[in-house]
Protein backbone atom coordinates (compact mmCIF):
# COMPACT_ATOMS: atom_id res chain seq x y z
CA UNK A 1 0.00 0.00 0.00
CA UNK A 2 2.44 2.95 0.87
CA UNK A 3 4.74 1.00 -1.98
CA UNK A 4 2.59 1.70 -4.13
CA UNK A 5 1.67 5.36 -2.89
CA UNK A 6 5.44 6.22 -3.12
CA UNK A 7 5.86 4.69 -6.83
CA UNK A 8 2.48 7.24 -7.85
CA UNK A 9 4.21 10.17 -6.35
CA UNK A 10 7.10 9.75 -8.04
CA UNK A 11 5.65 9.05 -11.16
CA UNK A 12 3.83 12.49 -10.59
CA UNK A 13 0.04 10.92 -9.61
CA UNK A 14 -1.73 11.02 -6.13
CA UNK A 15 -5.32 13.01 -7.46
CA UNK A 16 -6.77 10.18 -5.40
CA UNK A 17 -5.92 11.23 -1.98
CA UNK A 18 -7.17 14.98 -2.15
CA UNK A 19 -10.29 12.90 -3.36
CA UNK A 20 -11.91 12.70 -0.15
CA UNK A 21 -11.34 16.22 0.78
CA UNK A 22 -12.03 17.30 -2.24
CA UNK A 23 -15.51 15.43 -2.16
CA UNK A 24 -16.21 16.65 1.59
CA UNK A 25 -16.23 19.98 1.21
CA UNK A 26 -18.35 19.88 -2.32
CA UNK A 27 -20.66 17.98 -0.16
CA UNK A 28 -20.85 20.13 2.45
CA UNK A 29 -19.53 23.55 1.27
CA UNK A 30 -20.52 23.94 -1.92
CA UNK A 31 -23.88 22.58 -2.41
CA UNK A 32 -24.63 24.38 0.99
CA UNK A 33 -23.28 27.18 -0.26
CA UNK A 34 -25.40 27.11 -3.56
CA UNK A 35 -28.66 26.49 -1.53
CA UNK A 36 -27.53 29.36 0.16
CA UNK A 37 -27.37 31.51 -2.99
CA UNK A 38 -30.71 30.13 -4.12
CA UNK A 39 -32.83 30.66 -0.52
CA UNK A 40 -32.31 34.57 -1.58
CA UNK A 41 -34.25 34.61 -4.94
CA UNK A 42 -36.76 31.58 -4.16
CA UNK A 43 -40.15 31.95 -2.44
CA UNK A 44 -40.03 30.89 1.71
CA UNK A 45 -42.75 30.79 3.72
CA UNK A 46 -42.66 29.90 7.70
CA UNK A 47 -39.59 28.00 6.87
CA UNK A 48 -40.87 26.29 3.50
CA UNK A 49 -39.08 26.50 0.42
CA UNK A 50 -41.37 26.98 -2.45
CA UNK A 51 -39.36 25.37 -5.12
CA UNK A 52 -38.89 26.20 -8.60
CA UNK A 53 -39.99 30.05 -7.80
CA UNK A 54 -38.16 32.83 -8.81
CA UNK A 55 -38.38 36.45 -7.51
CA UNK A 56 -36.06 39.45 -6.63
CA UNK A 57 -38.34 40.74 -3.51
CA UNK A 58 -35.89 39.77 -0.96
CA UNK A 59 -33.12 41.75 -2.82
CA UNK A 60 -35.08 44.55 -3.69
CA UNK A 61 -36.95 45.15 -0.30
CA UNK A 62 -33.65 45.25 1.18
CA UNK A 63 -31.57 47.65 -1.10
CA UNK A 64 -35.02 50.04 -1.17
CA UNK A 65 -35.40 49.70 2.88
CA UNK A 66 -33.54 52.87 4.78
CA UNK A 67 -33.01 51.00 7.52
CA UNK A 68 -30.97 48.64 5.84
CA UNK A 69 -28.44 51.25 4.87
CA UNK A 70 -28.07 52.88 8.09
CA UNK A 71 -27.30 49.17 9.48
CA UNK A 72 -24.98 48.91 6.79
CA UNK A 73 -22.99 52.29 7.20
CA UNK A 74 -22.62 50.80 10.89
CA UNK A 75 -21.21 47.91 10.40
CA UNK A 76 -18.69 49.21 8.09
CA UNK A 77 -17.70 52.50 10.23
CA UNK A 78 -16.89 50.11 13.25
CA UNK A 79 -15.28 47.69 11.05
CA UNK A 80 -12.95 50.45 9.50
CA UNK A 81 -12.11 52.18 12.97
CA UNK A 82 -11.32 48.56 15.21
CA UNK A 83 -9.14 47.72 11.80
CA UNK A 84 -7.39 51.09 12.22
CA UNK A 85 -7.02 51.13 16.08
CA UNK A 86 -5.51 47.26 15.51
CA UNK A 87 -2.86 48.30 12.62
CA UNK A 88 -2.22 51.51 15.05
CA UNK A 89 -1.22 49.26 17.73
CA UNK A 90 0.06 46.20 16.24
CA UNK A 91 2.43 47.89 14.19
CA UNK A 92 4.43 49.41 16.57
CA UNK A 93 4.32 45.92 18.70
CA UNK A 94 5.41 44.00 15.70
CA UNK A 95 8.14 46.61 14.94
CA UNK A 96 9.63 46.32 18.40
CA UNK A 97 9.25 42.49 18.14
CA UNK A 98 11.77 42.84 15.11
CA UNK A 99 14.37 44.26 16.81
CA UNK A 100 14.40 42.25 19.66
CA UNK A 101 16.28 39.75 21.19
CA UNK A 102 15.30 35.71 21.81
CA UNK A 103 13.53 35.85 25.07
CA UNK A 104 11.70 39.19 24.11
CA UNK A 105 10.22 37.48 20.84
CA UNK A 106 9.06 34.53 22.50
CA UNK A 107 7.46 36.53 25.18
CA UNK A 108 5.35 39.06 22.60
CA UNK A 109 4.34 35.39 20.65
CA UNK A 110 3.34 33.90 23.53
CA UNK A 111 1.69 37.11 24.41
CA UNK A 112 -0.07 36.83 20.71
CA UNK A 113 -0.93 33.64 20.14
CA UNK A 114 -2.28 32.90 23.80
CA UNK A 115 -5.54 34.85 22.87
CA UNK A 116 -5.70 33.41 19.41
CA UNK A 117 -6.42 30.03 21.39
CA UNK A 118 -8.64 31.07 23.94
CA UNK A 119 -12.03 31.70 22.80
CA UNK A 120 -13.72 34.71 21.24
CA UNK A 121 -16.62 34.78 23.92
CA UNK A 122 -14.09 34.44 26.93
CA UNK A 123 -12.22 37.49 25.69
CA UNK A 124 -15.64 39.35 25.01
CA UNK A 125 -16.63 38.26 28.51
CA UNK A 126 -13.23 40.56 29.79
CA UNK A 127 -14.60 43.21 28.12
CA UNK A 128 -17.77 43.13 29.54
CA UNK A 129 -15.95 43.21 33.79
CA UNK A 130 -13.71 46.23 32.16
CA UNK A 131 -16.17 48.07 30.95
CA UNK A 132 -19.02 47.31 32.67
CA UNK A 133 -21.37 49.43 35.15
CA UNK A 134 -20.18 51.21 38.11
CA UNK A 135 -18.12 48.24 39.19
CA UNK A 136 -15.85 47.84 36.17
CA UNK A 137 -12.35 48.30 35.70
CA UNK A 138 -12.09 51.23 34.48
CA UNK A 139 -14.31 53.45 36.12
CA UNK A 140 -13.20 51.96 39.52
CA UNK A 141 -9.89 53.51 38.30
CA UNK A 142 -10.90 56.76 37.15
CA UNK A 143 -12.69 57.06 40.24
CA UNK A 144 -10.00 56.20 42.37
CA UNK A 145 -7.65 58.77 40.48
CA UNK A 146 -9.99 61.23 40.99
CA UNK A 147 -10.14 61.93 37.00
CA UNK A 148 -14.03 61.17 37.35
CA UNK A 149 -17.02 61.41 40.21
CA UNK A 150 -19.23 59.55 38.67
CA UNK A 151 -19.32 55.91 36.77
CA UNK A 152 -19.21 56.89 32.98
CA UNK A 153 -21.74 54.85 30.89
CA UNK A 154 -19.14 52.56 28.81
CA UNK A 155 -20.80 49.45 28.38
CA UNK A 156 -23.31 49.41 25.42
CA UNK A 157 -21.70 52.04 23.26
CA UNK A 158 -20.19 51.77 19.91
CA UNK A 159 -16.52 52.74 21.68
CA UNK A 160 -16.87 48.96 23.83
CA UNK A 161 -18.30 47.24 20.51
CA UNK A 162 -15.15 48.86 19.04
CA UNK A 163 -12.72 48.18 21.65
CA UNK A 164 -13.68 44.70 22.10
CA UNK A 165 -13.21 44.19 18.69
CA UNK A 166 -9.91 45.92 18.71
CA UNK A 167 -8.93 43.55 21.18
CA UNK A 168 -10.24 39.92 20.25
CA UNK A 169 -8.72 40.53 16.62
CA UNK A 170 -5.04 42.38 17.32
CA UNK A 171 -3.29 39.05 17.04
CA UNK A 172 -4.62 38.58 13.41
CA UNK A 173 -2.68 41.84 13.02
CA UNK A 174 0.35 41.27 14.87
CA UNK A 175 1.12 37.79 13.23
CA UNK A 176 1.58 39.01 9.42
CA UNK A 177 2.93 41.95 10.37
CA UNK A 178 6.13 39.91 13.13
CA UNK A 179 6.71 37.99 9.62
CA UNK A 180 7.02 40.24 7.04
CA UNK A 181 9.30 42.43 9.26
CA UNK A 182 11.37 40.03 10.81
CA UNK A 183 12.07 39.20 7.75
CA UNK A 184 13.07 42.80 6.07
CA UNK A 185 16.01 43.64 4.08
CA UNK A 186 18.04 46.37 6.39
CA UNK A 187 19.94 47.33 3.77
CA UNK A 188 17.79 50.15 2.99
CA UNK A 189 17.31 51.40 6.27
CA UNK A 190 21.17 51.34 7.39
CA UNK A 191 21.61 53.51 3.70
CA UNK A 192 19.29 56.12 4.74
CA UNK A 193 20.25 56.29 8.00
CA UNK A 194 23.76 56.34 6.90
CA UNK A 195 22.82 59.36 4.17
CA UNK A 196 21.88 61.69 7.54
CA UNK A 197 17.85 61.05 7.67
CA UNK A 198 16.12 61.14 10.32
CA UNK A 199 14.88 57.69 11.80
CA UNK A 200 11.13 58.80 12.00
CA UNK A 201 11.86 59.58 8.04
CA UNK A 202 13.55 56.62 7.87
CA UNK A 203 10.78 54.39 9.59
CA UNK A 204 7.92 56.05 7.66
CA UNK A 205 9.38 56.44 3.97
CA UNK A 206 11.56 52.92 4.44
CA UNK A 207 10.59 50.30 6.71
CA UNK A 208 6.53 50.90 6.65
CA UNK A 209 6.34 50.94 2.90
CA UNK A 210 8.60 47.67 2.78
CA UNK A 211 5.77 46.02 4.49
CA UNK A 212 3.13 46.83 2.77
CA UNK A 213 2.46 42.80 2.27
CA UNK A 214 1.99 42.46 5.85
CA UNK A 215 -0.09 45.47 6.02
CA UNK A 216 -2.09 44.43 3.42
CA UNK A 217 -3.07 40.71 4.53
CA UNK A 218 -3.59 41.97 8.58
CA UNK A 219 -5.73 44.76 7.31
CA UNK A 220 -7.42 41.95 5.15
CA UNK A 221 -8.40 39.88 7.88
CA UNK A 222 -9.18 42.06 10.23
CA UNK A 223 -11.01 44.05 8.65
CA UNK A 224 -13.28 40.73 7.34
CA UNK A 225 -13.47 39.39 11.16
CA UNK A 226 -14.71 42.76 11.97
CA UNK A 227 -17.26 43.30 9.67
CA UNK A 228 -18.71 39.93 9.99
CA UNK A 229 -18.39 39.32 13.56
CA UNK A 230 -22.32 39.17 15.33
CA UNK A 231 -20.84 38.16 18.67
CA UNK A 232 -18.98 41.22 19.91
CA UNK A 233 -22.15 43.47 18.95
CA UNK A 234 -24.40 41.49 20.92
CA UNK A 235 -22.42 41.05 24.05
CA UNK A 236 -20.97 44.88 24.21
CA UNK A 237 -23.53 47.24 21.64
CA UNK A 238 -26.43 46.26 24.15
CA UNK A 239 -30.13 45.75 23.13
CA UNK A 240 -30.78 48.53 20.46
CA UNK A 241 -27.35 48.20 18.53
CA UNK A 242 -26.79 46.50 15.68
CA UNK A 243 -24.90 45.56 12.71
CA UNK A 244 -25.44 43.51 9.08
CA UNK A 245 -23.88 40.69 10.50
CA UNK A 246 -26.23 40.64 14.01
CA UNK A 247 -29.49 41.06 11.29
CA UNK A 248 -28.20 37.95 9.73
CA UNK A 249 -28.44 36.20 13.20
CA UNK A 250 -31.77 37.63 14.43
CA UNK A 251 -33.25 36.92 10.80
CA UNK A 252 -32.41 33.67 10.63
CA UNK A 253 -32.47 32.38 14.04
CA UNK A 254 -34.78 34.61 16.07
CA UNK A 255 -37.10 35.95 13.55
CA UNK A 256 -36.68 33.05 11.40
CA UNK A 257 -37.33 35.06 8.22
CA UNK A 258 -34.77 32.64 6.06
CA UNK A 259 -35.59 34.24 2.81
CA UNK A 260 -33.98 37.55 3.72
CA UNK A 261 -31.63 36.49 6.15
CA UNK A 262 -30.54 34.87 3.33
CA UNK A 263 -30.07 37.67 1.44
CA UNK A 264 -28.36 39.63 4.29
CA UNK A 265 -25.95 36.97 4.44
CA UNK A 266 -24.91 37.22 0.48
CA UNK A 267 -25.20 40.89 0.67
CA UNK A 268 -22.44 40.46 3.92
CA UNK A 269 -20.48 38.19 2.18
CA UNK A 270 -20.31 40.19 -1.31
CA UNK A 271 -20.12 43.39 -0.05
CA UNK A 272 -17.32 42.11 2.72
CA UNK A 273 -15.49 40.76 -0.76
CA UNK A 274 -15.66 44.02 -2.50
CA UNK A 275 -13.43 45.59 0.24
CA UNK A 276 -11.11 42.88 0.65
CA UNK A 277 -10.58 43.52 -3.00
CA UNK A 278 -10.02 47.54 -2.55
CA UNK A 279 -7.28 46.89 0.53
CA UNK A 280 -5.66 44.35 -2.11
CA UNK A 281 -5.89 47.14 -4.83
CA UNK A 282 -4.96 49.67 -2.71
CA UNK A 283 -2.27 47.87 -1.25
CA UNK A 284 -1.01 47.40 -4.88
CA UNK A 285 -0.82 51.36 -5.34
CA UNK A 286 0.64 51.78 -2.39
CA UNK A 287 3.72 49.66 -3.49
CA UNK A 288 4.33 51.09 -7.10
CA UNK A 289 3.74 54.69 -5.48
CA UNK A 290 6.67 53.58 -2.86
CA UNK A 291 9.37 51.39 -4.77
CA UNK A 292 9.20 55.04 -7.21
CA UNK A 293 10.11 57.08 -4.40
CA UNK A 294 12.93 55.10 -2.87
CA UNK A 295 13.97 55.41 -7.03
CA UNK A 296 14.12 58.78 -7.12
CA UNK B 1 6.33 66.85 2.37
CA UNK B 2 7.35 68.55 5.58
CA UNK B 3 9.40 65.67 5.77
CA UNK B 4 11.61 66.96 3.15
CA UNK B 5 11.68 69.81 3.93
CA UNK B 6 12.85 69.41 7.52
CA UNK B 7 15.63 67.00 5.72
CA UNK B 8 16.82 69.80 3.41
CA UNK B 9 16.90 72.44 6.13
CA UNK B 10 18.85 69.83 8.05
CA UNK B 11 21.59 70.15 5.64
CA UNK B 12 21.72 73.69 5.75
CA UNK B 13 21.58 74.70 9.01
CA UNK B 14 24.35 71.57 10.64
CA UNK B 15 23.83 71.45 14.63
CA UNK B 16 20.32 73.06 15.49
CA UNK B 17 18.52 70.81 13.44
CA UNK B 18 20.27 68.05 14.28
CA UNK B 19 19.23 68.69 17.62
CA UNK B 20 15.49 68.83 16.56
CA UNK B 21 16.00 65.94 14.61
CA UNK B 22 17.57 64.07 17.86
CA UNK B 23 14.10 65.19 19.42
CA UNK B 24 11.65 63.97 16.79
CA UNK B 25 13.56 60.65 17.03
CA UNK B 26 13.44 60.55 20.91
CA UNK B 27 9.87 61.38 20.46
CA UNK B 28 8.68 58.93 17.70
CA UNK B 29 10.41 55.94 20.25
CA UNK B 30 8.72 57.50 23.18
CA UNK B 31 5.30 56.84 20.81
CA UNK B 32 6.45 53.52 19.42
CA UNK B 33 6.81 52.02 22.97
CA UNK B 34 3.48 53.91 24.78
CA UNK B 35 1.87 52.38 22.13
CA UNK B 36 3.70 48.75 22.53
CA UNK B 37 2.93 49.00 25.68
CA UNK B 38 -1.01 49.63 25.83
CA UNK B 39 -0.98 46.75 23.00
CA UNK B 40 0.90 44.31 25.28
CA UNK B 41 -1.60 45.03 27.97
CA UNK B 42 -4.52 44.61 25.46
CA UNK B 43 -3.70 41.16 24.47
CA UNK B 44 -2.49 40.01 28.59
CA UNK B 45 -5.07 42.29 30.39
CA UNK B 46 -8.50 40.75 29.67
CA UNK B 47 -7.40 37.18 30.89
CA UNK B 48 -5.73 38.07 33.48
CA UNK B 49 -8.84 40.35 34.75
CA UNK B 50 -10.48 37.06 34.10
CA UNK B 51 -8.64 34.76 35.96
CA UNK B 52 -8.35 37.23 39.02
CA UNK B 53 -11.80 37.76 39.42
CA UNK B 54 -12.69 34.22 39.48
CA UNK B 55 -11.64 34.29 43.25
CA UNK B 56 -13.63 36.63 44.09
CA UNK B 57 -15.63 35.97 46.99
CA UNK B 58 -18.30 38.20 46.39
CA UNK B 59 -21.32 36.73 44.73
CA UNK B 60 -20.88 39.09 41.79
CA UNK B 61 -18.03 40.27 39.33
CA UNK B 62 -15.89 42.97 41.08
CA UNK B 63 -12.73 43.67 39.79
CA UNK B 64 -10.43 44.12 42.10
CA UNK B 65 -11.91 40.66 43.60
CA UNK B 66 -12.45 40.54 46.87
CA UNK B 67 -10.26 37.90 49.39
CA UNK B 68 -9.38 34.36 47.81
CA UNK B 69 -11.64 31.85 47.29
CA UNK B 70 -12.75 28.56 45.03
CA UNK B 71 -15.69 28.40 45.72
CA UNK B 72 -16.68 29.66 41.80
CA UNK B 73 -14.99 26.28 40.58
CA UNK B 74 -16.24 24.09 43.05
CA UNK B 75 -19.92 25.70 41.61
CA UNK B 76 -19.42 24.79 38.25
CA UNK B 77 -18.36 21.25 38.70
CA UNK B 78 -21.72 20.82 40.43
CA UNK B 79 -23.82 22.43 37.51
CA UNK B 80 -24.93 19.10 35.72
CA UNK B 81 -25.74 21.09 32.76
CA UNK B 82 -22.33 22.58 32.26
CA UNK B 83 -20.49 19.38 33.01
CA UNK B 84 -22.84 18.12 30.23
CA UNK B 85 -22.36 20.41 27.61
CA UNK B 86 -18.54 19.97 28.53
CA UNK B 87 -18.40 16.71 27.63
CA UNK B 88 -20.74 17.19 23.98
CA UNK B 89 -17.78 19.84 23.36
CA UNK B 90 -15.10 17.19 23.68
CA UNK B 91 -17.06 14.49 21.77
CA UNK B 92 -17.73 16.89 18.82
CA UNK B 93 -14.21 18.35 18.94
CA UNK B 94 -12.80 15.15 19.18
CA UNK B 95 -14.74 14.24 15.60
CA UNK B 96 -14.12 16.91 14.12
CA UNK B 97 -10.28 16.36 15.04
CA UNK B 98 -10.35 12.82 13.31
CA UNK B 99 -12.08 13.44 10.41
CA UNK B 100 -10.36 17.19 9.19
CA UNK B 101 -6.83 15.27 9.89
CA UNK B 102 -7.82 12.55 7.99
CA UNK B 103 -9.06 14.33 5.39
CA UNK B 104 -5.87 16.79 5.77
CA UNK B 105 -3.13 14.92 5.66
CA UNK B 106 -3.98 12.76 2.17
CA UNK B 107 -4.54 16.43 0.33
CA UNK B 108 -1.50 17.87 1.76
CA UNK B 109 0.08 15.28 0.45
CA UNK B 110 -1.47 15.36 -2.69
CA UNK B 111 -1.17 19.12 -3.32
CA UNK B 112 2.40 19.58 -2.61
CA UNK B 113 3.53 16.37 -4.36
CA UNK B 114 0.91 15.09 -6.85
CA UNK B 115 1.10 16.63 -10.51
CA UNK B 116 -2.19 16.23 -12.15
CA UNK B 117 -4.79 18.52 -14.05
CA UNK B 118 -6.49 20.78 -11.88
CA UNK B 119 -4.45 20.35 -8.93
CA UNK B 120 -4.62 24.35 -8.42
CA UNK B 121 -8.29 23.78 -8.74
CA UNK B 122 -8.62 21.72 -6.08
CA UNK B 123 -6.17 23.63 -3.59
CA UNK B 124 -8.17 26.67 -4.30
CA UNK B 125 -11.26 24.98 -3.29
CA UNK B 126 -9.80 23.01 -0.06
CA UNK B 127 -8.82 26.39 0.94
CA UNK B 128 -11.70 28.40 -0.41
CA UNK B 129 -13.84 27.91 3.13
CA UNK B 130 -11.29 30.19 5.43
CA UNK B 131 -12.61 33.12 3.44
CA UNK B 132 -15.83 32.26 4.46
CA UNK B 133 -17.41 33.77 8.02
CA UNK B 134 -18.17 30.79 10.38
CA UNK B 135 -21.52 32.28 10.61
CA UNK B 136 -21.83 32.00 7.00
CA UNK B 137 -20.78 28.03 7.10
CA UNK B 138 -23.09 26.88 9.89
CA UNK B 139 -26.35 28.83 7.52
CA UNK B 140 -24.99 27.63 4.75
CA UNK B 141 -25.51 23.92 5.81
CA UNK B 142 -28.52 24.87 7.99
CA UNK B 143 -30.51 25.46 4.91
CA UNK B 144 -28.64 22.82 3.31
CA UNK B 145 -30.37 20.49 5.98
CA UNK B 146 -33.72 22.08 4.99
CA UNK B 147 -33.73 20.33 1.63
CA UNK B 148 -32.45 16.87 2.95
CA UNK B 149 -34.45 16.81 5.77
CA UNK B 150 -31.20 16.93 8.34
CA UNK B 151 -31.40 18.74 11.53
CA UNK B 152 -29.85 21.01 13.70
CA UNK B 153 -27.59 17.63 15.61
CA UNK B 154 -24.29 16.63 16.75
CA UNK B 155 -23.73 15.46 13.45
CA UNK B 156 -24.56 18.98 12.06
CA UNK B 157 -22.48 20.74 13.74
CA UNK B 158 -19.03 18.85 13.73
CA UNK B 159 -19.76 18.55 9.58
CA UNK B 160 -19.85 22.07 9.55
CA UNK B 161 -16.58 22.24 12.14
CA UNK B 162 -14.76 20.14 9.50
CA UNK B 163 -15.54 22.36 6.80
CA UNK B 164 -14.49 25.83 8.87
CA UNK B 165 -10.76 24.09 10.60
CA UNK B 166 -10.16 21.42 7.35
CA UNK B 167 -7.87 25.43 5.37
CA UNK B 168 -6.13 25.26 8.34
CA UNK B 169 -5.09 21.64 9.17
CA UNK B 170 -4.33 21.63 5.54
CA UNK B 171 -1.92 24.47 5.26
CA UNK B 172 0.03 23.29 8.47
CA UNK B 173 0.91 20.29 7.38
CA UNK B 174 1.55 21.84 3.30
CA UNK B 175 3.23 23.88 4.77
CA UNK B 176 5.78 20.99 6.28
CA UNK B 177 6.03 19.19 3.63
CA UNK B 178 7.15 21.87 1.53
CA UNK B 179 10.18 22.16 3.73
CA UNK B 180 11.31 18.33 3.54
CA UNK B 181 14.18 18.05 2.20
CA UNK B 182 13.96 15.33 -0.80
CA UNK B 183 17.71 14.38 0.20
CA UNK B 184 16.63 12.73 3.24
CA UNK B 185 14.68 10.41 1.19
CA UNK B 186 16.90 9.77 -1.48
CA UNK B 187 19.45 9.05 0.61
CA UNK B 188 17.45 6.38 2.52
CA UNK B 189 16.48 5.13 -0.63
CA UNK B 190 19.84 4.32 -1.85
CA UNK B 191 21.14 3.20 1.48
CA UNK B 192 19.24 0.51 0.67
CA UNK B 193 15.98 0.95 2.62
CA UNK B 194 12.83 -0.10 0.67
CA UNK B 195 9.88 2.54 -0.74
CA UNK B 196 7.85 1.81 2.15
CA UNK B 197 10.25 1.61 4.75
CA UNK B 198 11.57 5.25 3.17
CA UNK B 199 7.82 6.62 3.16
CA UNK B 200 6.88 5.24 6.68
CA UNK B 201 10.38 6.35 8.42
CA UNK B 202 11.18 9.63 6.70
CA UNK B 203 8.47 10.98 4.78
CA UNK B 204 5.82 10.20 7.19
CA UNK B 205 7.76 10.86 10.49
CA UNK B 206 8.66 14.06 9.44
CA UNK B 207 5.27 15.47 8.92
CA UNK B 208 4.20 14.01 12.25
CA UNK B 209 4.77 17.30 14.21
CA UNK B 210 3.01 18.97 11.67
CA UNK B 211 -0.04 16.69 12.33
CA UNK B 212 -0.33 17.10 15.74
CA UNK B 213 -0.09 20.86 15.98
CA UNK B 214 -2.68 21.00 13.06
CA UNK B 215 -4.87 18.22 15.43
CA UNK B 216 -4.15 20.25 18.58
CA UNK B 217 -5.26 23.45 16.72
CA UNK B 218 -8.73 21.99 14.90
CA UNK B 219 -9.27 20.67 18.12
CA UNK B 220 -9.22 24.16 20.09
CA UNK B 221 -10.94 25.94 17.33
CA UNK B 222 -13.63 23.41 17.02
CA UNK B 223 -14.20 23.40 20.95
CA UNK B 224 -14.43 27.39 21.33
CA UNK B 225 -16.02 27.38 18.32
CA UNK B 226 -19.70 29.84 18.28
CA UNK B 227 -20.12 31.07 15.15
CA UNK B 228 -20.73 28.20 13.19
CA UNK B 229 -22.46 26.30 16.41
CA UNK B 230 -25.17 28.94 16.70
CA UNK B 231 -26.51 27.68 13.74
CA UNK B 232 -25.87 24.24 13.69
CA UNK B 233 -25.61 22.40 17.10
CA UNK B 234 -28.66 20.51 18.32
CA UNK B 235 -30.91 23.01 20.63
CA UNK B 236 -30.89 20.07 23.08
CA UNK B 237 -27.61 19.09 24.73
CA UNK B 238 -25.62 22.38 23.27
CA UNK B 239 -21.68 22.55 23.42
CA UNK B 240 -19.87 24.61 25.96
CA UNK B 241 -19.72 27.82 23.71
CA UNK B 242 -23.23 28.16 23.22
CA UNK B 243 -23.85 27.80 26.92
CA UNK B 244 -21.09 30.19 27.76
CA UNK B 245 -22.88 32.73 25.37
CA UNK B 246 -25.34 32.59 27.48
CA UNK B 247 -23.80 32.86 30.77
CA UNK B 248 -22.46 35.43 30.32
CA UNK B 249 -25.19 37.80 28.56
CA UNK B 250 -27.71 36.74 31.46
CA UNK B 251 -25.56 35.20 34.26
CA UNK B 252 -23.47 37.78 36.39
CA UNK B 253 -21.88 35.09 38.83
CA UNK B 254 -17.90 34.98 39.18
CA UNK B 255 -18.73 30.81 38.10
CA UNK B 256 -18.63 32.57 34.40
CA UNK B 257 -15.29 33.60 35.44
CA UNK B 258 -14.06 30.72 37.00
CA UNK B 259 -15.06 28.38 33.49
CA UNK B 260 -13.71 31.30 31.51
CA UNK B 261 -10.41 30.92 33.17
CA UNK B 262 -10.26 27.09 33.02
CA UNK B 263 -10.88 27.83 29.11
CA UNK B 264 -8.11 30.10 28.72
CA UNK B 265 -5.91 27.27 30.72
CA UNK B 266 -7.08 24.76 27.79
CA UNK B 267 -5.42 27.72 25.43
CA UNK B 268 -2.36 27.49 27.28
CA UNK B 269 -1.88 23.51 27.38
CA UNK B 270 -3.00 23.97 23.24
CA UNK B 271 0.17 26.38 22.55
CA UNK B 272 1.96 24.49 24.54
CA UNK B 273 1.56 21.67 22.13
CA UNK B 274 2.02 24.17 19.40
CA UNK B 275 5.53 25.40 20.50
CA UNK B 276 6.71 21.72 21.60
CA UNK B 277 5.84 20.44 17.72
CA UNK B 278 6.14 23.59 15.81
CA UNK B 279 7.37 26.22 17.03
CA UNK B 280 5.62 29.38 17.91
CA UNK B 281 7.31 31.19 15.23
CA UNK B 282 6.06 28.45 12.37
CA UNK B 283 2.91 29.42 13.86
CA UNK B 284 3.02 33.18 12.73
CA UNK B 285 3.61 32.42 9.29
Amino acid sequence: MAEALWTRFREGRGIWLSVPAFVFLTIFFIAPMAVLLSFGFTEIERGQVREGTFTLKYLTNTLTDDLFWWVWWKSFYIGVLSTLLCFLLAYPLAYVYSNSGRVMRLLILILTISPLLTSAIVRTYAWLVILGGRRGVVNVTLIELGLIDRPIRMLNTDFAVIMGMTQVHLPFMILPLITVLAARDRNMEAASLGMGASRIATFFKITVPMSTPGIVAGLTIVFALSYTNFIIPQLLGGGGFTTLAVQVYEQIVVILDWGRGAMLALLLLGSCFVFILAIGLAGNRAMRWAEREAAT
Amino acid sequence: MSEMARETHTVATGLDANNTMAIADRLGAFILGALTVFAIILLIAPSLIVILISFTETAYITFPPQGFTFKWYADLFGRQQIIDSALTSVRIAVWTTAIAMLLAVPAAFSLVRGRYPGKAFAGALIVAPQMIPGMVIGIALLFFGAYIAFRQSDLMLILGLTVFCLPFAVRLVMAQLQLLDPALEEASLSLGASKRMTFVQITLRQIVPAAIAGAAFVFIESFDNLTVALFTASPRGRPLSVELYNLVQYDSSPMVAALSSLEILLAFVVMLVLSRTIGLERLAK
